[in-house]
């Protein structure tokens, strides 16, 4: 623990005037670029980067730290509003955050997704601030082995998400699997079904497949079914109740344990290196709804649908950023970038950063605060604006998503071919809704299905062909069994439900 | 006019011509430098340093594009097959390219003349570490220990390093390494601290902690000695003839006229011996600028293509 002095010097840097400034631009730029559809806040911090280059360290990390987080917030926007999220886990807001929209209540939609992200992302903060040193042992506790249980425990979840057919389902999973194994095989280093198209040697481009199944194939449907009516994008009835516009501090304290259930899923998943947050975000949806009394209420507007998934993956980018600064070890893409600016001016993370550099981790502590709290007042004032924006004629809506969709994809993945390979998903998506096949559950496990394939890659290796070995692992045989018992419960309960239905 | 006036007039407007050849050549419109790999990453912070001084001192208009895709494979793809006209440069690692170019030279749609070289921007230091409290110091300590232990797992995460250990393991007698392959250093560093991994690759990631004191280094894989640790052999000085240069590099389409590729390869070098980048680049590589310029940086590409050989010739 460094001398209260430097503390004290390093939140006394947080909260001068040009460095409020900075974390400010970074929120209202991370918000915006962020709820414009095809740009999600990975997107965001990298194109951010290299205007920090000339910066004062303290400015330059507090603007990335504003523009991650505002773009966390902004990142639902379009998926609640539109229902085009950008990414898995604002496809998991989307689930009932956009039927809640479509009630005629997309001021409430979006508001619980605001508070419920800026809740997730403190609790985080917090604990990194006061308890990194033990989660940062964890981090390093879990090798291989353990994180391919925690990745068996994701997919099990996935069960409770798939609907009716369990063929279907399962149909669903082994595509998107499928299409995670397009690239480079991590055992042999040799190329796996690309076709001799070198652009996809790495994989096919995250950005592409995600806003082209989850976005593009939304507004296709919704542009093809505009009659040539002047529709508003989203409908906002006119002297509307304030109950309906806003979340009450009695509606926001109902979620208190889906919110507090959330921010631990994300902050332990997140203090865990390579997990990321579609894990977190479907894991705590799925537990709140396991333990709702009204499970059939999610996914037709339910706010505790919202503050599950919102809450779990704004906690988890704070939570990166443990392993980050007790270890030097970056939990994310997001945690990754943040470091590539901290090196550029010359800070290196790792075990002597809090003695060396103690100050300007003060301060950007101070800076994430700070940033959450404006966060919270450019929401509120940035949500009226986003939902007055798409209270616009939907012909203009729907068009203008469009061409954000392929300029963002175009950006993320530098040229025109991503924008070919997020049509072609596009396509797919059509294809599988038609077929009655969950997008949803192809995303996730095209997300997570290339940390599932070198988790066990790494796992066989340190066995070396003896599965009995595995009995040193007890953390690891403890998540298979819950991974176990997680599918079986799910399954069954979908049973029921469907029975019942 | 007399024909005298004429001739004069005609050799002045030669020589004019001639002096405006030599000037300074531009890039028609503007100059782009694509990024072989994906935003965010050491190459795209390397490359955007280097692109926004070049700016500034030649005056060009840069524009930056990343090209990811097969370490850098997409990108010379579409590089080797444009019209010569020097609008396009690209930077990218030597490494990969070459590993591709030895296994699969068929499905490659370029060679290694497909390119004029434009310099290097620098060398990568790679060499293998593990825990401090580990009971080995060095490789052939670190062999044996996996003869005794029944193996050692080791962290990579580029083909080139795991072949180095194969070939390592194949010299000895009853050896066997388990390789865990990984997405990159920050992964290799929780495999050797949390002590899964009984040694691991690292290009920079170790520094801060071979200050506290948590790794040690057991061998350089480069062909010499790092900066850092000049007392640190190299894997040949101990014994195991076989070594991983790599490097990043500048290059366009072959055959651009000569005073492109000249004003090219001085507006790269200008902006590399620049004490502001350099200081940035050596912060995000952790490894210093080094140009070797355009001949020798054709030299090290092609001399590369050997060594890759070697290593995957097993």
């Amino acid at each position: 623990m460094p001398e209260l002095s430097v503390v004290l010097a390093g939140l006394g840097d947080a909260i001068a005037p040009g460095t409020i400034l900075f974390v400010l631009f970074g929120v209202m730029l991370g918000q915006f670029v962020g709820a414009v559809p095809g740009i999600g806040p990975v997107m965001a911090t990298a194109i951010a980067i290299p205007f920090t280059f000339y910066m004062e360290p303290l400015a330059a990390i507090g603007f990335l730290v504003g523009v991650n987080k505002g773009g966390l917030v902004g990142g639902a926007i379009p998926a609640v509003l539109l229902n085009t999220p950008g990414t898995p886990d604002a496809a998991a807001t989307a689930m009932d955050g956009y039927p809640l929209a479509k009630q005629g209540k997309p001021l409430k939609a979006t508001k619980m997704a605001l508070f419920s992200s800026v809740t997730g992302d403190t609790f985080s903060d917090i604990v990194l601030i006061t308890v990194s040193a033990p989660l940062a042992v964890l981090a390093l506790r879990m090798g291989p082995v353990e994180v391919l249980g925690v990745m068996l425990l994701a997919f099990a979840v996935i069960a409770g998400l798939m609907g009716r057919s369990l063929v279907k389902g399962v149909i669903a999973v082994a595509l998107g699997l499928l299409a995670a194994m397009v690239g480079t095989d991590p055992e042999h280093g040799t190329p796996r079904l690309i076709f001799g198209e070198f652009r996809v040697y790495d994989g096919l481009p995250l950005a592409s497949v995600a806003i082209g199944m989850l976005a593009i194939g939304e507004l296709l449907r919704r542009l093809s079914e505009s009659t040539g009516a002047v529709r508003p994008a989203v409908a906002l009835p006119e002297g509307q109740p304030r109950a309906d516009r806003s979340v009450s501090w009695a509606e926001y304290w109902a979620c208190r344990f889906t919110l507090a259930r959330g921010a631990v899923i994300g902050t332990i998943l997140g203090a865990l290196p390579g997990i990321g947050s579609t894990a977190a975000a479907f894991m705590s949806y799925a537990s709140a709804r396991q333990a709702a009394r009204e499970p059939s209420e999610f996914g037709k507007g339910s706010l505790h649908g919202i503050a599950a998934t919102e809450s779990a993956n704004s906690s988890v980018m704070g939570a990166n950023m443990i392993p980050l600064l007790t270890l030097g070890i970056p939990g994310s893409v997001s945690a990754a970038l943040i470091i590539s600016a901290f090196m550029i001016h010359g800070v290196q993370p790792g075990p002597f950063l809090f003695e060396q550099q103690g100050r300007l981790i003060y301060g950007l502590f101070g800076a994430m605060v700070i940033a959450n709290l404006l966060n919270l007042l450019v929401g509120q004032v940035g949500l009226r604006l986003w939902v007055r924006v798409v209270t616009a004629p939907e012909s203009f809506i729907f068009a203008a998503a469009l061409l954000m969709c392929f300029v963002g994809v175009s950006l993320a993945t530098g040229g025109l071919f991503g924008v070919g390979v997020m049509l072609a998903f596009a396509a797919l998506a059509y294809v599988m809704t038609a077929f009655g096949l969950s997008v949803v559950v192809f995303i996730i496990a095209f997300f997570l299905g290339p940390r599932l394939e070198i988790s066990l890659s790494q796992t066989l290796a340190l066995l070396n062909g003896d599965p009995l070995a595995l009995v040193n692992y007890p953390v690891a045989l403890a998540l298979f069994g819950l991974a176990g018992v997680t599918a079986v419960a799910l399954a069954r309960r979908r049973d029921t439900e469907s029975e019942t239905r | 006019m007399s024909g005298r006036i004429l001739r004069a007039l005609a050799a002045a407007t030669a020589l004019f011509a001639a002096g405006a050849a030599h000037a300074e050549w531009e890039p028609r419109g503007s100059l782009t430098l694509q990024i072989g790999f994906g935003a965010g990453g050491s190459t795209d912070t390397l490359g955007r340093i280097v692109a926004e001084k070049m700016e500034e001192q030649t005056g060009w208009n840069i524009v930056v594009e990343n090209r990811p895709g097969g370490g850098g494979i997409a990108m010379f793809t579409g590089i080797a097959n444009r019209p010569a006209d020097a609008s396009v440069i690209g930077l990218g690692v030597n490494m990969p390219i070459l590993v591709n170019l030895v296994n699969r030279p068929d499905e490659i749609p370029f060679d290694l003349d497909s390119f004029t070289y434009l310099g290097t921007a620098a060398k990568a230091e790679l060499g293998l570490f593990t825990r401090a409290e580990a009971p080995y110091d060095d490789v052939p300590g670190l062999v044996e220990h996996a003869r005794q232990e029944g193996g050692a797992a080791i962290a990579f995460d580029a083909k080139p390093q795991e072949l180095a250990m194969r070939y390592v393991a194949r010299q000895e007698e009853g050896v066997e390494f388990q390789f865990l392959s990984t997405k990159g250093g920050s992964e290799i560093t929780q495999l050797v601290l949390g002590g899964q991994a009984a040694a691991g690759f690292f290009a920079g990631e170790q520094f801060p902690f071979l200050e506290s004191g948590e790794l040690k280094m057991l061998a350089s894989f480069n062909a010499t000695r790092h900066g850092y640790a000049p007392d640190t052999p190299t894997l040949q000085e101990q014994g195991y003839d076989i070594y991983v240069d790599p490097f990043w590099f500048f290059a366009t389409t072959a055959g651009i006229d000569d005073q492109a590729r000249e004003a090219l390869v001085s507006a790269i070098d200008a902006a590399l011996s620049d004490e502001e980048v350099q200081k940035l680049v050596q912060n995000t590589l952790r490894s210093p600028v080094f140009n070797a310029g355009p001949e020798e940086t054709e030299k090290m590409v092609k001399q590369g293509l050997d060594t890759v050989a070697q290593l995957f010739a097993q």
